[in-house]
């Protein structure tokens, strides 16, 4: 909803590419093309398979990787490439992470106080020691964890526990975007809906925007107002939440629809997977580009393919 | 059930000795299981799921011991079963495994053809161009294309649901009565996921072994299983037919894993959640282990732990709910009217409808 | 919690979300699992107090014996000297009738300080340059060439010039042994600083806009306390028996200061008409350098959590 109404852009990307060295060999494009905009106030979910570049756009806008084309900004200010000291800090102040594997994402040698209070420290957030532990003490409360936690180590905690740890520290940071990546696919199937609820919360009390990266499509439904589908790279597909699961047309995200499963046996064992790939239906070429099919519902294809994504819309809509 | 009972763990307890303490993973779990089904045991990490299945091929971490029950399989105890040439005729040959990261069943460094070849060499008498051919014919048959030309790479060179296939085709090289997949999706993305175990499906239909199915995903349950079993804290706590647990759950266990499935979230609004974390094994256990967690839980829930009641002649669950004495409780209204639910979902115009007609 | 009675069994227990958050198992201390488990075998036990005396007897003796290499107040009486070890003269004396015991503590004494002041040298040194090195590719580039060019300057030949240049010292021979070491240690540690340095809470750290230093002294030094440890455990026994043979060659510390290798060099001749002036020496020299380096290897493995079972 509030997507809907209030459309300032918070991040934006514009034609973002990004690609690693493979052993001095051919360069390996891992996104290309890559264009979005982020409205504030919003969830942007980034949904796509291992391989599509999913995360390698979320650590490109946490500036851990580089771009090699491209541009992002952020509330208008360019925030790829070289950046001033003052600028820099700034950056990380506003954006924030929320890493998949809570584990893998907490130093496992220091204690749950020191990893809440890492941000406050280099950012001398704090006005003396007491303060800080009242932030500490007051960022544990808000994920649900209590106090007496504050001397423990990660490794003591359960993963639905680390990764509030992980969403702790992040957020008392007060930062205007947080890019969570895939933060509850390391997860129990029993605690990822309070960790998905709690992240629902806190974007409600504080304003936030998200970019939630996921792989799954049951998940960016419940928490999304707008999502892209990326595969191997590229965008292929950009809507509103209702509008992609009314109406997906890029066959990629429909071999993502199918491949949900849905916790009823007798359906279940009726639906086939459709399998989608790339080898046997031609999906890139130079008059390919993101084209809008329906209000606000970009897919990634060629003119001929428009039409046929708006006929198949149209059949849809007449049921 | 006119089924033939294939393998039966009776009150099995395993332990395990970790920094001078005692944890008891498993708290005497008995399961019959039958020739050809799908049994898929359902619980979230460190509720004793994988070790129990360990207990079959006794593969339990060195630390770990079976300290009371039997598991019966051909009137052997495997119980009984101490040193490791005991197993040879079972393990890997009778009751195969695949494992969720199938990099960790591959030997890196030798070809794919080699590793399953190497399999069919040692169970059957055949030529080295005989063992080949069935290799390929099994790569083919899991799915790999140009199965040929793929035989001699390495490991590295196949994707993960590739590799998995592989460790399938390992497992299967043997036709054993029984394979069990420990969490064989898990690592591998949805798409992939979907594949695989229509994979298994087929090929269990074709070979006619039995499954058992080991996941955390109650979503992947309905689509392979016949039989369910909930396991939490060390035990099995609901089992039933599939469309028992999913239609008619009893537990607030199970209750509480089918509502909180993003898939039947509604945007706007809360998911169903659990809170907290599942008991320490140290400790011993009073009750029902879900106690702590329930926010509906009786008193008698923390004093003595509840027996199996009986609902169906397949279906049984251990909660005191079932208890003529207990209070009524209605499950959460998210998984009331499941079926209709996703039925109105997966029909035409539904979020998850898919299909080009 | 409430009182549970026969006739309340089957009403609803109260509840509370908070509870489940409680962590059951006990605190858990890396310190004080290291401690723990290192003394949990009475081997090591019983070695850690004999180094510590070991080596403490050795500092304090000297002080209180006041042997010095440049005098021999009995060298002229014949009653003195080559006398078996016995209640009275507990290593027995020497050629030039000195109390070996005096002899060998004071040369132990020496050595065991050049070996610790050298490896501290050498591990600060070392630690501070490889943590820096092994984050900064920059520094990597030519760090690397200072590695193959230090790494591979003859050590004996250097031992040799320097103690020419700078005179036969205490202070000399721990240049000598430090000026070469340390670069090992740094590029052991820069190794180890790579391996860890890219990993995911290194990431969130930097999101969270932590300085590299920071980073260095809260992510990365902590995790290497395992290899540190069994770093030192070698480097510290290695030293002392280095400092015996470069003494030994006439290389290490000057006639005017007590030495293992020195003694042990002088009473070589000796070996066959008077063999326990050649092996108390050697005895004590081994028995310090093992247990040294048993219990640095005990202390090793205590501080790996993965032994904190």
């Amino acid at each position: 909803m509030s997507a809907m109404t209030n459309r300032d852009v918070l991040l934006s990307l514009k034609d973002v590419e990004i690609s690693f060295d493979n052993g001095g060999r051919k360069k390996f494009k891992a996104v290309q093309g890559a264009t979005f905009d982020i409205y504030k106030g919003e969830t942007f979910a980034l949904v796509g398979e291992s391989g599509s570049g999913k995360t390698t756009i979320g650590r490109a806008i946490m500036r851990i990787n580089e771009l090699s084309n491209g541009e992002i900004l952020f509330e208008g200010k360019r925030i790829s490439g070289k950046l001033s000291k003052q600028e820099d800090m700034e950056v990380i102040r506003n954006i924030q992470m929320i890493f998949q594997d809570p584990a893998a994402s907490l130093n496992e040698r220091a204690t749950i106080e020191y990893c809440i209070s890492e941000g406050l420290y280099n950012f001398h957030l704090y006005q003396n020691e007491q303060d800080r532990l009242v932030k500490v003490d007051r960022a544990l409360e808000e994920v649900g964890l209590l106090p007496e936690h504050k001397s423990r180590y990660p490794h003591e905690f359960s993963g639905g526990q680390r990764q509030r740890v992980g969403i702790a520290r992040a957020l008392i940071m007060e930062p205007k975007l947080v890019v969570a990546d895939e933060p509850i696919s390391a997860l129990d199937v029993s605690i990822r809906a309070q960790v998905l609820n709690l992240m629902n919360k806190l974007k409600n009390e504080k304003g936030l925007t998200y970019l939630f990266i996921a792989h799954d499509l049951s998940v960016v439904r419940f928490i999304a107002d707008r999502i892209a589908v990326i595969h191997l790279g590229r965008i292929v597909e950009i809507a509103e939440t209702e509008e992609l699961f009314a109406y997906p047309l890029h066959p990629y995200t429909i071999s993502l629809l199918s491949a949900v499963p849905m916790p009823d046996p007798v359906i279940e064992k009726q639906r086939e997977p459709i399998v989608y790939s790339e080898t046997t239906e031609e999906k890139t070429g130079p008059d390919y580009e993101m084209r809008e099919i329906r209000p606000g519902h970009f897919v990634y294809c060629n003119p001929e393919q428009a039409m046929e994504y708006q006929k198949a819309a149209e059949s849809i809509k007449e049921g | 059930m006119k089924d033939k009972i294939i393998i039966s763990a009776k009150d099995i307890e395993v332990q395990f000795r970790v920094r001078d303490r005692f944890l008891t993973a498993i708290r005497n779990v008995s399961l019959d299981l039958y020739e050809g089904e799908t049994f898929a045991i359902v619980g979230e990490s460190g509720s004793g799921k994988s070790v129990f299945t360990k207990t079959f091929t006794g593969m339990l971490e060195s630390n770990g011991k079976i300290t009371n029950g039997s598991i019966m399989y051909h009137g052997q105890d495997l119980t009984k079963l101490k040193k490791e040439k005991d197993w040879a005729g079972i393990r890997g040959v009778k009751i195969a495994t695949v494992f969720q990261d199938p990099m960790t069943s591959l030997n890196p460094i030798r070809t794919i053809g080699f590793q399953i070849t190497e399999v069919i060499e040692k169970h059957q008498k055949l030529s080295k161009s005989e063992a080949k051919a069935q290799a390929i014919s099994i790569m083919e048959r899991v799915g790999i294309p140009n199965a040929a030309d793929r035989f001699d790479n390495y490991p590295f060179q196949y994707s993960g649901g590739m590799r998995q296939r592989i460790v399938i085709a390992i497992a299967l090289a043997c036709h054993p009565e029984i394979l069990i997949c420990d969490e064989p999706t898990t690592a591998l993305d949805v798409t992939i996921q979907a594949q695989i175990i229509k994979l298994i499906k087929d090929l269990q239909k074709e070979l006619g072994f039995t499954t058992i199915y080991i996941t955390h995903d109650l979503g992947v349950v309905a689509n392979v299983a016949d039989r369910v079993g909930v396991m939490y804290g060390g035990q099995i706590i609901e089992y039933g037919t599939v469309n028992e647990i999913f239609y008619d759950p009893q537990h607030p266990y199970t209750w509480a894993l089918l509502s909180a499935l993003p898939q039947l979230g509604v945007k706007g609004e809360d998911l169903y959640y659990i809170t907290g974390t599942p008991p320490s094994l140290y400790n011993k256990i009073e009750g029902d282990a879900f106690a702590p967690r329930n926010p509906q839980a009786l008193k008698i829930d923390f004093a003595k732990e509840p027996p199996f009641f009986k609902v169906s002649d397949t279906h049984y669950a251990k909660t005191w709910l079932l208890d003529p004495r207990a209070p009524k409780v209605e499950k959460p209204a998210a998984i009331q009217n499941l079926h209709e639910k996703i039925l109105k979902m997966t029909a035409k115009g539904g979020a998850f409808h898919v299909g080009n007609d | 919690m409430e009182r549970i009675s026969e006739d309340n069994l089957f009403e609803f227990a109260t509840f509370d979300e908070k509870e489940s958050e409680h962590i059951a198992a006990p605190r858990y201390s890396y310190w004080k699992s290291v401690w723990r488990t290192f003394f949990k075998s009475k081997v090591t036990v019983f070695l850690s107090v004999f180094v510590i005396v070991l080596v403490a007897f050795a500092l304090i003796q000297p002080l209180q014996s006041g042997y010095s290499p440049t005098v021999a107040p009995n060298i002229n009486n014949a009653d003195m000297k080559y006398l078996p070890p016995s209640a009275e003269h507990i290593f027995g004396t020497d050629n030039i009738g000195n109390e070996v015991w005096d002899v060998v503590w004071a040369g132990a004494r020496n050595s065991i300080i050049v070996s610790f002041v050298s490896t501290a040298i050498i591990m600060v040194v070392g630690i501070l340059v490889g943590a820096i090195w092994g984050f900064s590719k920059k520094m990597d580039k030519w760090m690397i060439e200072v590695y193959n060019v230090v790494a591979n300057v003859p050590y004996l030949l250097l031992a040799m010039v320097l103690s020419y240049v700078l005179g036969a010292g205490l202070g000399t021979l721990i240049f000598v042994m430090t000026c070469i070491d340390w670069i090992y240690v740094a590029y052991f540690i820069r190794t180890q600083v790579m391996i860890i340095r890219d990993r995911e809470y290194n990431m969130a750290s930097k999101c969270l806009g932590t300085k590299t230093f920071t980073m260095i002294v809260k992510n990365i030094l902590p995790y290497l306390v395992s290899v540190i440890v069994t770093y030192i455990s070698r480097e510290i026994p290695g030293l002392i028996s280095y400092e015996v043979f470069l003494s030994y060659l006439g290389l290490g510390l000057g006639t005017n200061y007590a030495s293992l290798g020195r003694t042990i060099s002088q009473y070589k001749s000796f070996m066959t008409g008077y063999p326990h002036l050649f092996w108390i020496p050697v005895l004590v020299l081994a028995a310090i350098a093992i247990s040294l380096y048993v219990v640095g290897q005990k202390l090793a493995d205590a501080t790996d959590p993965r032994t904190h079972r």
